[in-house]
């Protein structure tokens, strides 16, 4: 594979891997400054009420307390992704248990802990509503009462003001009414998934300094240093180049710090102290005050012929996003694109729905909102092979994507290496020839995603002295290796050693801009954009070795470091002579620019969903999992995994092993542990011994199937494979149970009790005469 | 009331004036500025904090800063000698087993006294071991291969 690379598509060693084996790494906990200050939050108690009022003066009186901040001192800027509706700090009401509603600094954090016991909020309590579809229905509460007011963007929102509907979006192709009349077999079913924490290792952490000329410098663990400028600026009515992010190392972050958090009262504190304030979740606040994922209730109708083919499908997807949209609007977009799941289906009609409720949030959530989606889909897939007798993977294969084919929004699709990732998983677990066993199954399915569109990465490559590559861009590496990924692109188009790249932490005062690290983007878009830059930075050094060698650039080649007109090896120069002559004699310091650009993308028609390209790129894999399922105990260990993804071009195979590996164990986290299990809104398991998260014992070793159908627009053909990895395990896990047991189960996560209890229905229903 | 304490910490030895009730954790953070050991849940779930205490894997933040007196305690940054990386340290950046490398601390610490003590674990040893610590990046795979693989170089002698 990639004969015609030398840095590309190697499992080179990461090359920030020793930094972190030795802990000398500085993660957003880690941060110190002279004079700092450390902050908490007081949240609130109630899901929905009106703050009458707020008595923080005996928190003052506390020695070693410095400032309290309340909804008064926040300026009032409501921020968001593409829905801004939310404040840094609650204004006159609350929405959720543990939205913040007041921030105390003090001189270390024993002393903010204790002065919130003494910050006491008098509240007048609203109505509430816990459920999506009961906060749909005509009289329930409603959330957000200025829904009318806020800004949002065109193209991705369609909010319902005077109801808890902020985005209502729709697809619609062809004719579902004659789909179904035609179809041999039609299925029905209704799906529900949960809400999961992110449960990031390093918990939200900043550092926020308020500097004397109205600037605000901000260290945080965030995933996106430009998302966060935007919003604080937003929220505190500046503009965004008063806003300085410096980006920490990040401990983990799944979606999960995407958002702007604990930085907004953070800022507050600091412009109140002039002092540097630091601020961190404890693993409580993660859970009741940062953001889950999106919770569920998807009902869908598809139908086929007897031979297999889809025919149409109608599905309604209501998406709970709790008390701020954070994100939820964007989940609800992409998701609508493809609801039926990777497959031509002629007939289509989805409706979707983002609705408000009186919980913590829902955000970013590796994955985005297709594992809800594909938990769905799926079911439909399996539910269709069984009544029509079909092989589940023979159906799939029938009616997948592949190059060429036409999505339900109308796209010519390309890079679809859907089948042979299907394929690949069969194999693995010899699907033709797999034994039957008494309690055990295996469980094949497939799915995709999407990139957003409307997002930008540009990179500044530049020449040292040395001879050496800098590699500026504003990409963030979780751990995914995006910065080893990035200089390898750019050695590759270079003709250096990857050993010659430096890559530059985000900076937003020096690195470019960049939309971060969400929507598995970062080795698309900043991919492309090192490539480009790198390309530019070539030409200036080819122009300026031509000047040095008397030579004409195009004859000249760069090799190992060294610029020499081709065929005339002894006619060289270093790149170090070329970086020194341009900076130092020539004052033409060598700087590569470069910028992803998204030329084609039509974002689709409101009225319709349809689109000829509303992605970037899409991604397709297939999971396979083998179980044993316990009859008299309903307990599901899981065997075996396989998971097999397209990424276009594997730029580094290692790291896209480890992605795949690592989201799927945490998509059977999903599956088969994790939930967040709420009380009127209250979050009842906010720890880690409640909610448990997959260790070491839990799950086999997962076998990462690398599958490549070059993207055009990729660098190199790449695309990105971080979210993709975690979508499928669920779907999988209940099809293995189907194949085990026989018995299915629409509503995650899949607990010894719901297996139990479906083994018994299903007995009971054997024993009924007839 | 700040007690007058000497704690021994990676071959150091340090004098520290510290609270009854203050856990090693913050004293090796706040303190000593030795952050390789992580705070992840304070509450003895996550591993992230792990150091050695006499060689043994515990929770930094379940332990008393004053109950580590008198005890060798070793931090990730106490591991790599002459800045040359123990195997174990190696084996994880070679086999890919560091993503975000939040965990990678505490994991290294817990292997390192596995292999202390038990040098050819096989992989269920190896799993049973590590439980006390979670990873939310990596789904496990490649941490195990690589305390494997460490063992294996530590037998043949390629390091300590
Ligand atoms: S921080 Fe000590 S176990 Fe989690
Ligand atoms: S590498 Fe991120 S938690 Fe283990």
């Amino acid at each position: 594979m990639s004969a015609e690379f030398t840095v590309v598509g190697k499992s080179l060693k990461r090359v920030d891997g020793v930094a972190r084996a030795t802990g000398r790494i500085t993660y957003g906990v880690d941060m110190k400054l002279p004079g700092m200050l450390h902050a908490k939050i007081v949240r609130s108690e109630q899901p929905h009420a009106r703050v009458v009022r707020i008595d923080y003066a005996p928190a003052l009186r506390l020695p070693g307390v410095k400032a309290v901040v309340t909804g008064a001192d926040d300026p009032g800027g409501l921020f968001g992704s593409r829905m801004s509706d939310q404040p840094m700090m609650a204004h006159e009401k609350v929405r959720y248990i543990g939205e913040p509603i007041a921030a105390v600094a003090a001189v270390d954090e024993e002393t903010a802990e204790e002065a919130l016991g003494l910050i006491s909020v008098e509240y007048e309590p609203l109505p509430a509503v816990f459920d999506p579809c009961e906060a749909m229905q005509p009289g329930a509460p409603i959330i957000h009462e200025r829904m009318h007011e806020y800004k949002y963007w065109e193209g991705w929102c369609n909010p319902r003001p005077g109801t808890n509907i902020i985005n209502a979006l729709v697809l619609r192709k062809g004719d579902v009414e004659r789909g179904f009349a035609e179809a041999a077999v039609v299925v029905e079913n209704t799906y529900r998934t949960h809400a999961i924490q992110h449960v990031s290792m390093e918990p939200h952490a900043c550092v926020v300094q308020a500097e004397t000329d109205g600037r605000v410098t901000v260290w945080s663990c965030t995933q996106a240093p430009y998302l966060l400028r935007g919003s604080l600026a937003a929220a505190l009515r500046i503009p965004a180049s008063k806003v300085r992010v410096i980006a920490t190392a990040v401990g983990g972050g799944y979606g999960g710090k995407v958002r702007l958090k604990l930085e907004g009262p953070a800022a507050l504190l600091s412009m109140k102290t002039g002092r540097p304030v630091k601020m961190v979740y404890t693993r409580t606040e993660e859970f009741i005050g940062a953001v889950t994922r999106h919770p569920s209730v998807i009902r869908m109708t598809t139908g086929a012929r007897r031979d297999g083919t889809l025919l149409a499908c109608r599905a309604e997807v209501i998406l709970d996003t709790g008390a701020y949209c954070e994100a939820g609007e964007v989940v609800l977009w992409e998701v609508v694109q493809a609801t039926p799941g990777p497959y031509v289906v002629p007939n289509v009609w989805v409706d979707g729905y983002c609705v408000y409720t009186n919980r913590v949030s829902a955000g970013p959530c590796r994955g985005f909102g297709w594992p809800q989606v594909t938990w769905a889909s799926e079911g439909q897939m399996d539910a269709l092979a069984r009544e029509l007798k079909m092989d589940p993977l023979e159906i799939r294969l029938k009616n997948a994507f592949e190059e060429g084919s036409i999505s339900a929004s109308g796209e010519v699709l390309h890079s679809v290496g859907f089948k042979e990732c299907l394929q690949r998983v069969a194999e693995a677990v010899d699907w033709h020839k797999r034994e039957r066993r008494p309690g055990r199954g295996i469980g094949l399915i497939g799915f995709t995603k999407m990139s957003m569109p409307q997002t930008a990465s540009a990179a500044f490559v530049k020449l040292n002295e040395d001879g050496r590559i800098g590699l500026m861009t504003s990409a963030v590496d979780l751990g995914q290796g995006i910065s080893t990924a990035l200089a390898q692109i750019a050695a590759e188009e270079i003709g250096v050693t990857l050993e010659a790249v430096e890559v530059a932490a985000a900076d937003t005062d020096t690195t470019p801009f960049d939309s971060g690290a969400i929507s598995s983007r970062q080795t698309f878009h900043v991919g492309n954009a090192v490539k480009r830059a790198a390309g530019d930075l070539k030409q200036q050094v080819l122009a300026a070795a031509a000047t040095m060698l008397e030579a004409r650039p195009e004859d000249l080649e760069i090799r190992q470091g060294r610029v020499s007109v081709r065929g005339v090896p002894d006619k060289s120069v270093t790149l170090a002579q070329v970086g020194t002559a341009t900076q130092i004699r020539l004052g033409q310091p060598i700087l590569g620019r470069g910028a992803h650009l998204e030329e084609d993308i039509v974002m689709p028609d409101m009225a319709t969903g349809q689109s000829p390209k509303p992605a970037p790129y899409w991604k397709y894999a297939a999971q396979a999992v083998e179980v044993e399922v316990d009859s008299e105990t309903g307990k599901v260990v899981v065997q075996k995994m396989v998971s097999a993804h397209d990424c276009g071009r594997a730029i580094n195979p290692l790291s896209i092993e480890g992605q795949v590996q690592g989201g799927a164990v945490m998509g059977l986290g999903f599956a088969l542990m994790e939930e967040m299990i709420f009380d009127e809104g209250r979050v009842v398991n906010p720890n880690l011994m409640d909610y448990r998260v997959p260790t070491s014992t839990d799950f086999p070793d997962v076998e990462a199937v690398i599958v490549e159908a070059p993207h055009r627009d990729g660098p190199f053909g790449a695309k990105g494979v971080g979210e993709t990895s975690t979508i499928g395990a669920a779907a999988a896990v209940r099809s293995a149970i189907a194949d085990a047991v026989g018995v299915t189960i629409n509503e995650l996560p899949i607990t010894c009790e719901k297996v139990l209890d479906a083994i018994e229905a299903r007995t009971k229903e054997q024993k009924l005469p007839g | 009331m700040k007690y007058p304490v000497t704690l021994g910490v990676n071959g150091e030895s340090f004098e520290l004036l510290v609270e009854a009730h203050k856990p090693l954790l913050h004293v090796l953070r706040d303190d000593l500025n030795l952050t390789g050991a992580r705070r992840g849940c304070e509450s003895g779930y996550c591993g992230a904090c792990t150091v050695l205490l006499d060689r043994q894997p515990v929770h930094s933040c379940s332990v008393l800063a004053v109950a580590a007196v008198g005890k060798e305690i070793t931090t990730i940054e106490g591991l790599a000698v002459n800045r040359q990386l123990h195997p174990l340290q190696e084996a994880f950046v070679a086999d890919g087993a560091i993503q975000c490398g939040y965990c990678s601390p505490g994991f290294i610490l817990t292997a390192k006294a596995l292999l202390d003590g038990e040098p050819q674990p096989d992989s269920s040893t190896v799993r049973e071991w590590l439980k006390g610590n979670i990873c939310r990046c990596t789904g496990y795979a490649k941490i195990v291969s690589a305390v494997l693989n460490a063992a294996g170089k530590v037998r043949a002698g390629e390091g300590r």
